[in-house]
């Protein structure tokens, strides 16, 4: 009934930001020690769990915050073009599938399968990393991100919060530009024809900026402050909202995803003038659901991490070079990857629960 | 309450100052409606109550300004934030959090407020902008009056006795901008919060004002007075009051309940007849002959994924002005993007002068077809509006790409038809909205397209930058253009329409002259036919005609 707006219920069910953060270090510390395919599979395949769970939660994926790119389009890109360059220019490994002559350089040699499955394992990784990374933008509001940054960081949380909430407004507006120019008869060829698309995004990202820094002054942001540095808290909320607008054009526009997000962060932590006194409404409680949570990662991290005591680990460093094996498996750890899952038993739970109410 | 002496404010690099030698005194708990034509002031004397100007902006200010017990502009806007709620124009533009109950928490956090009592206050102040069953939506699900009321909660939360708001409806459409004025009045009635509103929409506030502060745009002293002492002695009015005056209806009617009073016991009911309406309008030619220019057969199109136009046909001829009405979502915008391609129907047909636009270019198309989108910002990008036109000639290759080339006459002649000849080397962005509109305008025209379709036009203009909006059209159909005007605002399309087309759902559910669609509808009836019924006259004209 009320799956078109995200109730209260269905928020509060929702886990602590910790830890879904926990949650995420675990995944992600699995996910780069190990190179065994099985292993791999295992991880991926939990975090595929916990997506559809948490899709089965009403209003608990934000349908609003664009996804870029689905993890399967994501994975199945990675896979083939990391397999394809790492077989290009590795030449190691015993399987030779076929000679390009050694003249060509670089590529030039013998394209071996070892190479080919090496780099469709690292693509795997980054799969999983990039899985795991959305799923947790996906089921926490920014505000809860704002709350894990440390009491001494906020305003560069809450800078970030807003940059992050500048993105589905830029990506409108970005919409609306490109339909504004094509009625001008502008047509796209080479890069030039992309300045009348960057210019009113990035006028129109900086005179929102200084919107909301007016919006801010006039709410009291920097409530306490003395009055000699407002002047500069002024000028820092400015710039840095400037900078990470700016941040965020370069990745829409030309798709420089680093140093976009270097910007947006130097944009940040430019703001970052001064602490000041505040409280938080509606603290999120950590109840037992977050020690489950809680308990999976680390039990999951700690079979991956650490040498425990009569635990075989050289399964998880599998290498294909220089001829191929089957990789090994211990069944320890591949039972230790279900602590993953625990997030999804707490969600499919909730979706039974707000299905019923 | 409010207390200005002898205030003056000179912006950084501004020539002359934006306020200068302004007195007065606002009275505590009124709702206090604040008018003048642009570039008078009104957002500078806003700013001046809660210490924006000259802290944010930079200034000179001089004059003693006194708010309470406080001094703004030794306070600076971080205390007075506890004091005067500021509301912006563009609801998007002041939203820190991405959900509704989080920005209402937001300034909480932010004073220091204690949780427990943080709960109370977003609990109550949910409750005074019926925001309640939207508490946990996400900002940008919401529609824009919403968006709006969340920025009026969000700064009440923290109790402030003042609330200011610089032409918070400026961005919306007439349903949220209601909603967002009931939500106003309801505040100063009910809490007796003192309220000042800078806005251009009269019509819908007046019953309910207590004062105007009247701003004149040459600097000469402000007005404040009861709403029809200050209305006599100006001519920024809707039409119920134009027409009032005219006929010197005293006292002035504000709504249009006063205002039957007056019109019944005149006795003009029904006298003026459906024949009249053609006289005033010059191409009151029977539109139906001779070739459409535009034509829309059968149209079937989705947006975003879902179906929102179910088999819409729509004729547009040259000379003629077609006003296509309809609520928010029921495709009108869809359909201008059909027909200038931006949106590939699913199924139909479009014909641009005889010839179907499959396959061609939206560049292509938009050199006889010109479409002037609802947000002129996202048009202008150029250095200046001399600039702007340069480069839509030269998409379309009709001038040479060197910097400097001159322009062609017809250009120069069009910027001068727009008035805009003046401002032909300003950097479009510091024009005032008006202004803005007609650079866009130029910008998209200057192909001499021969038909034109206008999303919103009238969206954040004064009444004056109407008039000259609807003048201009008219020139062009007198000039044979054909032109589409989607727009919520009935007192344009009465004044300007050869035809009026309703929308719903996807649908074209009424269409005819502008007479019998608005005239009979309660909804979309201008002031004027509500006043005199089964009249036909929709405009002030239309009515001091036939008297």
């Amino acid at each position: 009934m009320r799956a078109a707006t995200p109730s209260t219920p269905a928020r509060r069910g929702t886990l602590h930001a910790g830890a879904w953060a926990l949650w995420l270090l675990a995944a992600a510390s699995a996910l780069a020690v190990t190179r065994n395919p099985i292993y791999l599979a295992l991880v991926l395949a939990w975090v595929a769990v916990v997506w559809q769970a948490a899709k089965a939660v009403p209003g608990l994926m934000d349908a609003e915050r664009a996804v870029p790119l689905s993890p399967l389009r994501f994975g199945l890109f990675v896979v083939v073009v990391s397999a394809i360059f790492n077989g290009l220019m590795v030449h190691i490994g015993d399987i030779v599938l076929l000679r390009l002559p050694e003249s060509w350089p670089l590529i030039g040699g013998a394209i071996t399968l070892e190479a080919l499955v090496y780099g469709a394992l690292n693509g795997l990784v980054l799969t999983g990393l990039y899985a795991a990374f959305l799923l947790v933008n996906q089921v926490m509001p920014i505000r809860e991100m704002v709350r894990l940054a440390p009491r001494a960081y906020y305003a560069v949380a809450i800078v970030i919060s807003i940059a992050v909430a500048f993105v589905p407004t830029t990506l409108r507006q970005y919409r609306q530009i490109r339909e504004a120019q094509a009625v001008r008869g502008r047509r796209v060829q080479g890069l030039r024809s992309w300045l009348p698309l960057a210019l009113p995004l990035l006028t129109g990202g900086i005179e929102r900026a200084l919107q909301l820094a007016e919006a801010m002054t006039a709410r009291g942001f920097a409530g306490t402050s003395t009055p000699g540095h407002d002047g500069w808290t002024q000028a820092g909320l400015v710039a840095g909202l400037a900078l990470a607008a700016g941040g965020l054009l370069l990745r829409l526009v030309w798709g420089a995803g680093t140093l976009g997000l270097i910007v947006a962060v130097a944009g940040a932590v430019w703001v970052a003038g001064r602490r000041h006194p505040q409280t938080v409404y509606r603290p999120a409680p950590w109840r037992a659901q977050e020690w489950l949570v809680a308990a999976g990662a680390a039990w999951t991290a700690a079979f991956f991490l650490l040498p425990l005591p009569g635990l075989e680990r050289s399964s998880l460093f599998f290498y294909p070079y220089p001829r191929l094996t089957l990789p090994g498996f211990s069944l320890w750890i591949g039972v230790s990857t279900w602590g993953l899952l625990a997030p999804a038993l707490l969600l499919l739970r909730q979706a039974l629960i707000t299905r019923d109410a | 309450m409010i207390q200005f002496e002898h205030v003056s404010f000179t912006y950084p690099n501004a020539a002359r100052p934006a306020l200068s030698d302004i007195s007065l005194e606002l009275p505590e708990g009124e709702l206090i409606l604040v008018i003048g034509p642009s570039g008078a002031g009104k957002s500078t004397l806003l700013r001046c109550i809660n210490g924006l100007a000259p802290h944010f902006s930079g200034g000179v200010l001089a004059g003693n300004i006194r708010v309470g017990e406080f001094n703004p502009v030794q306070a600076t806007p971080q205390v007075m934030s506890r004091h005067v709620g500021f509301v912006f124009q563009d609801p998007e533009a002041q939203f820190v959090m991405d959900r509704v109950e989080d920005e209402i928490a937001f300034a909480l956090e932010n004073a220091a407020i204690a949780p427990d009592e943080m709960r109370v206050r977003v609990e109550e102040t949910l409750d005074l902008l019926d925001l309640t069953p939207l508490r946990d939506r996400p900002l940008s699900t919401l529609s824009g009056g919403e968006r709006q009321r969340v920025a009026i909660a969000a700064v009440l939360a923290l109790r402030p006795r003042i609330l200011v708001l610089d032409e918070p409806t400026s961005q919306l459409d007439p349903k949220s901008a209601e909603d967002v004025l009931t939500a106003l009045v309801r505040l100063n009635m009910d809490l007796g919060l003192t309220i000042l509103v800078a806005e251009h929409r009269l019509e819908r506030v007046l019953p309910y004002v207590d004062q105007i502060l009247y701003l004149p745009a040459d600097g000469s002293a402000p007005l404040l007075d009861e709403p029809r002492a200050v209305l006599a002695q100006i001519d920024l009015a809707p039409p119920l009051v134009r027409l009032g005056k005219a006929l010197g209806w005293q006292p002035l009617p504000l709504t249009i309940k006063e205002g039957l009073r007056f019109s019944r016991r005149q006795g003009k009911n029904g006298q003026g007849g459906n024949g009249k309406m053609g006289s005033g309008r010059p191409s009151a030619v029977t539109p139906n002959e001779g070739a459409p220019f535009v034509a829309a057969h059968n149209l079937h199109a989705a947006y975003g994924g879902e179906e929102v136009l179910h088999g819409v046909s729509l004729e547009v001829h040259p000379q003629e002005i077609v006003a296509l009405m309809g609520r928010n979502g029921s495709g009108k915008t869809t359909l201008l993007k059909c027909l200038v391609g931006l949106v590939r129907p699913a199924q139909g047909e479009v014909r641009v002068g005889g010839r179907s636009i499959a396959g061609r270019e939206v560049a292509d198309i938009c050199r006889e077809l010109a479409y002037l989108p609802q947000d002129p910002n996202s048009l202008l990008f150029a250095e200046t509006v001399h600039e702007e036109l340069a480069i839509t000639l030269q998409n379309h290759g009709l001038m040479a790409k060197r910097r400097g080339e001159p322009l062609p006459e017809y250009a120069t002649d069009l910027l001068d038809t727009l008035g805009m000849a003046r401002h032909a080397t300003s950097y479009p962005r510091d024009l005032s909205a008006g202004e803005r509109q007609r650079a866009a305008l130029a910008a998209v025209t200057v192909t001499q397209p021969r038909a034109l379709l206008l999303d919103e036009p009238t969206r954040g203009l004064d009444y004056a930058a109407k008039h000259q909006l609807a003048d201009l059209l008219k020139g062009w159909r007198a000039a044979g253009m054909a032109i589409v005007v989607v727009t919520h605002d009935v007192e344009l399309a009465a004044e300007i329409a050869d035809r009026v087309v309703l929308m719903s759902q996807g649908e074209i559910i009424a269409q005819g002259e502008p007479a019998q669609v608005l005239g009979a509808s309660p909804l979309f009836a201008p002031q004027v036919a509500k006043l005199f019924p089964d009249s036909g006259w929709l405009t002030v004209e239309d009515a001091l005609q036939a008297a």
